[in-house]
């Protein structure tokens, strides 16, 4: 029973490939910074499920590629927290989340 | 082709879908929706990857925690019917095209040839040894995880103090 479809491991590393692809176009594409956001996790979740995959297919005699996007979605769930915060500070002072426009930082 | 596999391929293109209108859309809550859609289809994913408890931590904390935080952020940025499109140019569509292709057509060849095609239907971690693993080996990145949240709680709660200072 290995020549079924979900027995494939490439469409599974081509999911996550293009997850990345999706992920990296929206970053660059993106003009809000919540639109930025939303790419990041994309790369994340891609990330995820190339580890899991790989648990899967290519030592399936221990779990550390599933405690490691357990890992993952830890870090995420944070990083979304803060990142949420900061936008809602940047969105606070200057009236506009587009990430083009920010340049005190560059000053 | 049998059902499963029907529902295999059903799941991977809405979660190609999703990915495409997070990041085509021109509305941030048709991204946010998009979003939603891929989580789902990558906890299919996880189904056929034979982790169901895998599955439903994905939906727990993305579905159920990131994309309502998204969602609350949304609603709280408040007037972007103002711009409903997010205008932007043709040159940076293509300069997002060329960056994405570039990145995958690097990795292409590399999952082509490194890994083996053919899968190992032989796979029984359980949920009990996801655990066993957490407690025996990796204590430190556990205890490290809970320390980061705590953390990450306390710098969202900050970033609400200051800005109310602020005004």
């Amino acid at each position: 029973m290995t020549d079924l479809l979900y027995n494939n491991q490439h469409i599974y590393l081509f999911v996550a490939l293009l997850l990345l692809f999706f992920g990296i176009a929206g970053v660059v594409y993106r003009r809000t910074l919540i639109g930025m956001l939303v790419s990041m996790e994309l790369i994340m979740n891609g990330a995820g499920l190339n580890l899991v995959a790989l648990n899967r297919f290519v030592s399936p005699e221990n779990g550390y590629g599933m405690a490691f996007t357990l890992i993952i979605m830890g870090i995420a769930a944070a990083e979304a927290a803060i990142a949420l915060g900061i936008i809602m500070l940047i969105f606070k002072k200057y009236k506009h989340i587009e990430g083009g426009d920010l340049k005190e930082m560059k000053d | 082709m049998n059902l499963g596999e029907i529902i295999f391929l059903i799941t991977i293109v809405a979660t190609l879908g999703g990915a495409a209108m997070a990041v085509l859309s021109g509305s941030i809550i048709y991204a946010m929706m998009g979003l939603v859609t891929t989580m789902f289809g990558i906890a299919g994913l996880y189904v056929y990857l034979d982790n169901p408890f895998l599955s439903m931590m994905q939906i727990l904390i993305y579905v159920g925690a990131v994309s309502v935080l998204i969602a609350f952020a949304i609603m709280l940025i408040g007037p972007l019917y103002r711009k409903p499109k997010e205008w932007t140019t043709v040159g940076k569509f293509v300069a997002a095209l060329g960056v994405a292709l570039v990145s995958l057509f690097m990795f292409v060849r590399f999952v082509m040839e490194t890994f083996p095609r053919a899968g190992n239907p032989s796979f029984k971690i359980t949920t009990k040894e996801i655990g066993r693993l957490f407690f025996n080996n990796l204590v430190l990145p556990f205890e490290l995880i809970s320390l980061l949240v705590v953390v990450a709680i306390l710098g969202a709660i900050m970033l609400a103090l200051f800005s109310r200072g602020n005004k």
